[in-house]
């Protein structure tokens, strides 16, 4: 039966890890990691050799854990993995792709290895390249590719089987701004709209800002915060301030009518204080300068992560 | 726009497939069929098809020419023609190049390019993957062990030389039989030899080194140091030769020293350095870094 997509309010678990432990040799990759990933779209993030990579080759079945427990799909993938496989999607981080394939050839392939009857493939694999926008290019060597190209391509043949999980590893890298923001809105689309879970992992915080519907950040091979983004970014009630200049003295004329106010460099944040937009737009309008931010108080993803590893 | 109720919209675009999968079976043929294409240049560029084309040339030659003298030669002496046996041995270069060309081709790219990465991502794991890529090595280097031998047979038997109604069947399975262990003994010793190197190049010199090097050493000592006939079994093409004359039930060339060993001692030599090679391949494959 064809999947519809999945709304952001369920939450079953598609990967669930318990005190995952992976060494090689001497060296501890994952601690005792616990993370469940639930529906949609979740960022799995780190700096580089925080152990994001070992847990993808972990869900894939690819590598043995020490000890722990982890499911994917309902599976272990340690005991499953050609099961859980054949439900998940992957595209790599490396853009080494064979150069002399045709991108459509390249992808009906891997659809093929998928396990999709040879005609299936051919039309899905078609159609996974129209909707990242290589349709055109489709019949065009990989090698002759650029390399927004070939992450396209890339996307298309980690997704032309249907999988259930796609595991994107640095889906941005090497593109450009724009690129990037229309790769970022693809993925978004395929995670929203197809019924796709997707885990994205990548080390750009504002990527997993803009599209991902939960975090699940990784240091030194254990989770250090996890959670739907929206939960983590909750920071406390209030506003947040900008002006031109004479920031002090709108801080004091505030403090005056009862704010509660502290002032971080050139920026006011407030305390929750009923009323305090209209409260703040007199006084601005009274000391007479330009007003550059007035929103509700918050937290950046940044500021969860460096939250997490201090 | 008006549509009748029989209207229906073809390009929906992509979306979920509910359609029927294959058995986890399958991807071994698919690889093994794409490795296949690959291997003889299919699908690719003109430059991809120069050497599986000369080699199979050189493989397919001698038989056409037998073709050609038996058409065009009266009264020819049945030991006139070529054997079974002699033609196995004729083709030895053309066996040594193709295996040098078709293992490292099927392996190496699959590593240096992430490919393997991707496909063990998928139902395959790398027991089923090797399993892939021998059966298309192995596929394709049946091509020329005994695809020529039939070509023959045919020829000889059109002409009025080749065996009788009742001789057939037992011609037949002498054929494959001897087919089957070349191509066996040159697909597994290639992978073994492609399994420790990306580059292709460095495969295929490797590949022609230890068909032939361990042949002139063991030879050496045999000959200049009386050392044992049993070193011979090394002499890889040689054995599988001598092994295809016996298979034909033909005399193999008595000067060799693999001719003083029993045709038991033979088989078991061929068998061992067919495991032996399959089994490097796939340590060497169990302890691969294929994830990047």
């Amino acid at each position: 039966m064809a999947r519809t997509a999945v709304p952001e309010t369920q939450s079953p678990v598609v990967v669930s890890g318990r005190g995952v432990v992976k060494r090689y040799g001497r060296t501890v990759a994952l601690a005792g990691l616990d993370a469940d990933i639930g529906p949609r779209i979740t960022g799995l993030l780190g700096s580089n050799g925080a152990g994001k990579t070992t847990f993808i080759s972990l869900i894939l079945g690819l590598r043995s854990r020490e000890s722990g427990e982890l499911t994917v799909l309902g599976k272990d993938p340690a005991t499953a993995g050609i099961e859980v496989r054949s439900r998940v999607g992957y595209a790599p981080e490396h853009h080494d792709l064979p150069s002399e394939l045709s991108a459509t050839d390249f992808v009906r392939h891997l659809a093929e290895m998928h396990l999709l009857p040879r005609r299936a493939a051919v039309q899905r694999a078609n159609d996974a390249l129209w909707l990242v926008g290589l349709g055109e290019e489709r019949f065009r060597p990989v090698g002759l590719m650029s390399t927004g190209q070939r992450q396209r391509v890339k996307l298309a043949s980690a997704i032309a089987h249907d999988p259930e999980l796609v595991l994107l590893d640095e889906p941005t890298d090497g593109l450009d701004p724009m690129q990037r923001t229309e790769m970022l809105a693809l993925i978004r689309r395929i995670g929203t709209e197809f019924g796709v879970h997707i885990v994205l992992s990548s080390h750009h915080l504002e990527e997993a800002e803009r599209i991902c519907d939960a975090v699940v950040i990784v240091e030194g091979g254990e989770v250090v915060r996890a959670g739907r983004l929206a939960d983590l970014r909750r920071g406390p009630e209030g506003l947040v301030v900008e002006v031109d200049e004479r920031a002090d003295e709108l801080a004091a004329i505030l403090s005056s009518r009862g704010l509660e106010v502290t002032l971080d460099g050139g920026v006011l944040l407030l305390g929750p204080v009923e009323d305090a937009n209209d409260t703040v737009r007199d006084a601005v309008a009274e000391l007479g300068v330009g007003l550059r931010r007035l929103e509700p108080r918050g937290r950046t993803l940044e500021d969860v992560y460096l939250g997490a590893n201090t | 726009m008006t549509t009748g109720p029989d209207a229906r919209l073809f390009d929906l675009g992509y979306r979920s497939y509910d359609g029927a999968r294959e058995r986890p079976e399958r991807p071994i043929l698919t690889l093994a069929e794409f490795t296949a294409r690959r291997v003889l240049g299919l699908g690719r560029g003109g430059r991809h098809k120069v050497l599986p084309a000369i080699t199979l040339v050189i493989a397919f030659l001698p038989a056409l020419f037998s073709v050609v003298f038996t058409v065009f030669t009266d009264d020819i002496l049945v030991d006139d023609l070529i054997t079974y046996g002699e033609y196995t041995f004729f083709i030895g270069s053309a066996l040594a190049l193709f295996a040098a060309l078709v293992a490292p081709e099927a392996l190496c790219p699959d590593r240096r390019s992430g490919m393997l990465g991707l496909y063990l991502a998928g139902p395959l794991d790398r027991t089923r993957y090797l399993l892939a890529k021998g059966l298309a090595v192995f596929g394709v280097m049946l091509l020329i062990t005994v695809g020529p031998l039939l070509f023959m047979m045919l020829a000889f038997v059109l002409a009025g030389y080749g065996p009788t109604a009742g001789e057939t069947p037992k011609l037949l399975l002498r054929i494959l039989a001897s087919g089957l262990a070349t191509a066996l003994l040159y697909a597994a010793l290639s992978m073994a030899v492609s399994s420790f190197t990306t580059r292709r190049a460095a495969a295929a010199v490797g590949v022609i080194l230890l068909l032939f090097v361990p042949a002139i050493v063991v030879r050496s000592a045999i000959d200049g140091a009386g050392a044992p006939n049993e070193l011979d079994l090394f002499s890889f093409p040689f054995v599988v030769a001598n092994l295809a004359y016996r298979i034909f039930g033909e005399t193999p060339d008595e000067t060799e020293p693999v001719a003083e060993l029993s045709t038991w001692v033979v088989t078991g030599g061929v068998g061992a350095a067919i495991v032996a090679g399959a089994l490097v391949c796939w340590l060497r494959y169990r302890r691969l870094e294929a994830f990047r």
